[in-house]
This record gives structure tokens, C-alpha cells and sequence, in this order.
């Protein structure tokens, strides 16, 4: 459905974006995610039609972006970072100009509004001006605009930026059932936890280069060099010289978060079932014993410092 | 067409609320009557008031100071305040033709600036209300040719305003490029040669003063000031489009 190949943005001599490979299908939530200057937004950019690629090429529902911008942005929804609409003009309004914009007839414009503004809880505030808007609804006007018209694929550029916790989480909610809807999602965001919540896949983007794709489970597997476990004990503040023992023998190096709490770092995952045997034999109270993963912050941090090393 | 006259629509209904649109349309029906009554009141107008269209629309002030100026103050919300406030991306991205969001914004504009001569033309119905003998020929000659240059200077104005989201650069350009028109034939329209052909078949007040305010229809004047207008909007095209063809 979003589809990019080799997809290469220069601005002058700065590289904005380098051989972007990147699919998004129908159903599919993909969240972009990367640091200010990745080039998340300028990808979004190039797929919403407003600035041309250097080379390679992109795609909504196989309409080239290039050769046929007006048919392929009839597809797309795009929710434009730090969305504004005229200020002067009333949220019904603005959804209703958008609505005809986008080729819907009055009746149709109506319709397509209506349907879309219950689920995003707007009706309070269609007759109030953009100006008198807080950002939340501000952000919920862009999506609803994004969603006029019903396209299948849905460009949200860091939809989650100026929301209080609540309106995260009711945003996180409509984006999984307009995935569930059977659009194609891709948003971008800095703000991992939220991609990790939603996304179904995760594509990281570090200085204009995809640096990992795949759902979390597949990111962790392919990062996690070594296996962390943690350890919490019982009242017990001497659990560190039995398990400094055991850093030889298994090949573990132990750091020490809490006087009861231990991680063991594993640099071979094959030996965590003997470990796990020989952490019994220790007359040691364990609370917990479990493997640590390392979450999309974690991810995200070591991918960071692989480039820059 | 319902996305161009969607946005045509929108366009209006914008300059219709805007507070500055309305001050400025103030201070143009204030300079304007200041204008009308100044030049009412000449010697030789008052000998023939026959002479009121032509002095107003050709050789008056109101072209040489007012016209230029205005149009780009009008068209600075066009292109230049919605690239300010972010708005033109949402637009530029929604399905809609490049040349239909120039055509709609400037059809917007013009039929907005009717109101700006709507005014002038009611002076003289207040003129011929208090049984002065006018010359309806040459009044709507000449209304009808200040109309004209009004939508090629906002042609240029639109023009200046799709640069950027400099507000004052927009309208500064547009003021400056207009009072160029005017100013540059009137300047060599003396010369001998080439240059002197070419600055007389470009002089903006004298299709105005010796053509439509005589109440002719000059077809070359009308060719002109509709070339012009269309290859500024042509340039304004150029501009917006050229975004997604320079990689």
C-alpha cells in the first residue's frame, strides 16, 4: 500500500535521506522512528506529494508519487507535523472545505465528516474557530481531515506531539482501529514508547538511513548480543559473592543495580538453563529470575551508538 | 471542479473576514473619495465633466500612486500568509491541481476587488443622483480598463506572494514590480528606436487614458493586460509546481 524504493532526498549538499526501503500494507501500523534530523518528516513529505525525491521512487496503493501525484494523493491522508488550519475558520467548516477539496460531492462531504467526527469526539467543538482550539483538538481536527474521504493509507507525522497522556492514549486507540479498518499506517515519532505500544512494525531511522526494520520481537532478537538476566533476592545483601562465583563458570558479568537486585549479563544465551540450575543449588531466597529484553529505548540507544562508534 | 470551487469558495469567504482586508478597503474608498473630489473640483473638469473618467483612471494619481500598491496588500494572504502559518502544505497535498489553487485564489482576489470599484462607481451614480451630465461611455471604459490593470497587478501580486512566507517581501515585490510596469514605458516612451516602441506599447496609463477611459475598447490594450495577467499566473504556477519537479 506505502511503499518506498531506494528513495534518496538531497537538500543541496545535505543528504536528508538515503536509499529508503520501506512497505507498509493494509492493516499494518508502521512506526518511524528516529531523532530529530533523520529525515522521518521528509520521508512523510515525499510520500504526501509535497516535495519531489532525488532518485528512487514512492508509492501509495501503486500510484508512483512522481508520475501520478494527483491519483496517489487521493489515497493518502496526511496529518503534516504541527498541523495548523486557517485560524479563522470554524472546525465544521475547515472539515467541510477539506471534504469537497478532496473531490466529495456536498451530500458525500457531509456524510464523510459526520462519520469521522463521532469517532474522534469533535462534535463539541464543530462550531468553534481553529484559533479558540486547544492542541489536542487541534491535532484531532488534523486527523479527522487526514481521514476524509476514507483513504486507505494514512501519513501521520509525530501525531502524538502536544497531547496530554490521556489524548495519547485515545489517539493509540483510533490509530489501532483505523489499522484494524485495514489502512495502512505509517507514523513517525520520537517518542518510543508510543510506537512500541501500537506499531506492528518498527522502522528505525538514524541520519537519513534505515538502520532496522521488523516487528519488536524480530528488533530484539537481532540486537540482543547477550542475554540479561535479572535477579532479585530476598532480604539478602550477601547474594553477591556466590554469584561472582558463578561469573567464571558461566561466562556472565554481574552488575550490581541493589544490594537484593543483580543483572547478569550472559555472553552466551545457551548457558542460561544450567545457570538457572546452578542459581537453585545457591541457597540463595530468589524472588524473581528473568530474562531483562530490552524495550525500543534500549534499541533504539545501542543502534544510536553503533553508528556513531 | 468541486475542489476549484471549494477553495475558490474558501478563498473568498477568508478575505470577507479578514479585519485587514476590510481596513485596507477603508483607506482605499478614503483616498479614493479624497481623489474623486480633488480632481472634481479642477478647473477643467468642471468645464467638462466628460474629462472626470480620463483624469481619474489614466492620468490621476489613482493609478500612478494607489493602483499599485493595493492589489499585492490584497494577495499577501493568497500564498505568502498561509506559508507562514503552515497552512499551504495541507493544501498543496490534498488532490487538487497546482493550477487550479493558483486560478481559484486569483479569481478570489478579482472578484474581491470589485468591491474596491464598486465603490468608486458609486460616486459617480451619486454624481449623476445629483443631475450632473456624465458620459456613461467613457465612465465604464474606464472602469473596465482600471479593472484590467487591477487583476494584472494582481497577477503580479500573486505572484510575489508565492516566493515565501515573507509578508513584507510579498507585498513590497508585488507594490514594486507593479510601480516597474508603470514606470519603466513612461520613463522611455520618448526614446526613439526600439525601446520607445516597446515602452509605448507597454504604457499602462495611456491605454487607460487615451483607450478605455475615451470609452474605446482598445483590443491590443485588452490582449495585453490579459497576457500579462495570465503570464504572471503562469509564473505563479511555475512556482508552486516546480516544488515537485527540482529534486
Amino acid at each position: 500500500m506505502i511503499r518506498t524504493q531506494k528513495l534518496t532526498k538531497k537538500y543541496g549538499d545535505h543528504l536528508a535521506l538515503a536509499d529508503l526501503d520501506l512497505e507498509v500494507s493494509p492493516g499494518e501500523i508502521l512506526g518511524f522512528l528516529g531523532p530529530n534530523g533523520a529525515g522521518k518528516s521528509t520521508t512523510l513529505r515525499l510520500l504526501s506529494g509535497f516535495l519531489p525525491p532525488t532518485s528512487g521512487s514512492c508509492s501509495i496503493a501503486g500510484l508512483d508519487l512522481t508520475k501520478d501525484s494527483l491519483a496517489a494523493r487521493q489515497k493518502t491522508g496526511y496529518l503534516p507535523e504541527n498541523f495548523v488550519a486557517p485560524y479563522e475558520m470554524r472546525v465544521k467548516e475547515y472539515l467541510l472545505f477539506r471534504a469537497r477539496l478532496k473531490g466529495l460531492g456536498r451530500k458525500e462531504a457531509k456524510a464523510s465528516m459526520e462519520s469521522i467526527i463521532g469517532r474522534l469526539g469533535l462534535e463539541p467543538r464543530l462550531r468553534q474557530p481553529f484559533s479558540a482550539l486547544s492542541k489536542g483538538f487541534r491535532q484531532r481536527v488534523g486527523l479527522a481531515d487526514a481521514l476524509l474521504a476514507d483513504p486507505p493509507a494514512l501519513l501521520l507525522d509525530e501525531p502524538f506531539s502536544g497531547l496530554d497522556p490521556l489524548q495519547r492514549q485515545e489517539f493509540r486507540e483510533i490509530l489501532v482501529r483505523l489499522a484494524g479498518q485495514g489502512k495502512a499506517i505509517l507514523f513517525s515519532s520520537h517518542v518510543l514508547p508510543e510506537v512500541e505500544e501500537i506499531a506492528t512494525r518498527v522502522q528505525i531511522l538514524h541520519l537519513g538511513h534505515s538502520r532496522a526494520v521488523g516487528t519488536m520481537k524480530e528488533l530484539q532478537n537481532h540486537l540482543q548480543r547477550e542475554a540479561s538476566l535479572l535477579l532479585r533476592l530476598q532480604d539478602q545483601s550477601d547474594g553477591e559473592v556466590p554469584l561472582q562465583k558463578g561469573a567464571d563458570r558461566f561466562g556472565y558479568r554481574l552488575e550490581v543495580l541493589a544490594p537484593d537486585r543483580f543483572l547478569l549479563h550472559l555472553d552466551h544465551p545457551e548457558s542460561r538453563p544450567a545457570l538457572f540450575r546452578w542459581v537453585g543449588t545457591q541457597r540463595l531466597d530468589v524472588l524473581e529470575f528473568r530474562e531483562v529484553r530490552p524495550d525500543l529505548d534500549q534499541l533504539f540507544r545501542s543502534l544510536v551508538e553503533e553508528v556513531s562508534a | 471542479m468541486n475542489a476549484f470551487l471549494a477553495l475558490w469558495r474558501r478563498e473568498v469567504f477568508s478575505l470577507l473576514v479578514s479585519p485587514f482586508v476590510f481596513l485596507l478597503l477603508g483607506f482605499w474608498f478614503l483616498l479614493n473619495g479624497l481623489m474623486f473630489r480633488i480632481t472634481l473640483d479642477t478647473q477643467a473638469v468642471q468645464n467638462d465633466l466628460g474629462l472626470l473618467p480620463p483624469y481619474l483612471f489614466g492620468s490621476g494619481l489613482l493609478v500612478w500612486l494607489l493602483l499599485p500598491a493595493f492589489p499585492p496588500l490584497l494577495c499577501i494572504r493568497l500564498f505568502a500568509e498561509e506559508h507562514r502559518v503552515g497552512t499551504l502544505e495541507p493544501l498543496l497535498t490534498a488532490p487538487i491541481r497546482d493550477i487550479a489553487v493558483v486560478l481559484a485564489k486569483y479569481l478570489a482576489a478579482c472578484v474581491f476587488f470589485l468591491f474596491f470599484w464598486g465603490g468608486v462607481l458609486l460616486l459617480f451614480f451619486l454624481l449623476a443622483w445629483h443631475d450632473a451630465s456624465l458620459d456613461w461611455a467613457r465612465i465604464f471604459g474606464g472602469m473596465l480598463g482600471a479593472m484590467l490593470v487591477s487583476f494584472l497587478f494582481l497577477a503580479t501580486g500573486i505572484w510575489a506572494s508565492s516566493w515565501g512566507g515573507n509578508l513584507v517581501l510579498a507585498a513590497g515585490g508585488g507594490a514594486a514590480l507593479n510601480y516597474l510596469l508603470l514606470f519603466v514605458p513612461a520613463l522611455f516612451e520618448l526614446h526613439e528606436g526600439g525601446i520607445g516602441a516597446v515602452a509605448r506599447l507597454a504604457h499602462l496609463p495611456n491605454f487607460l487614458d487615451r483607450g478605455f477611459a475615451a470609452g474605446l475598447i482598445d483590443s491590443y490594450a485588452l490582449v495585453y493586460l490579459l497576457g500579462m495577467s495570465l503570464l504572471f499566473l503562469f509564473l505563479t504556477w511555475i512556482r508552486l509546481v516546480s516544488r515537485r519537479w527540482v529534486p
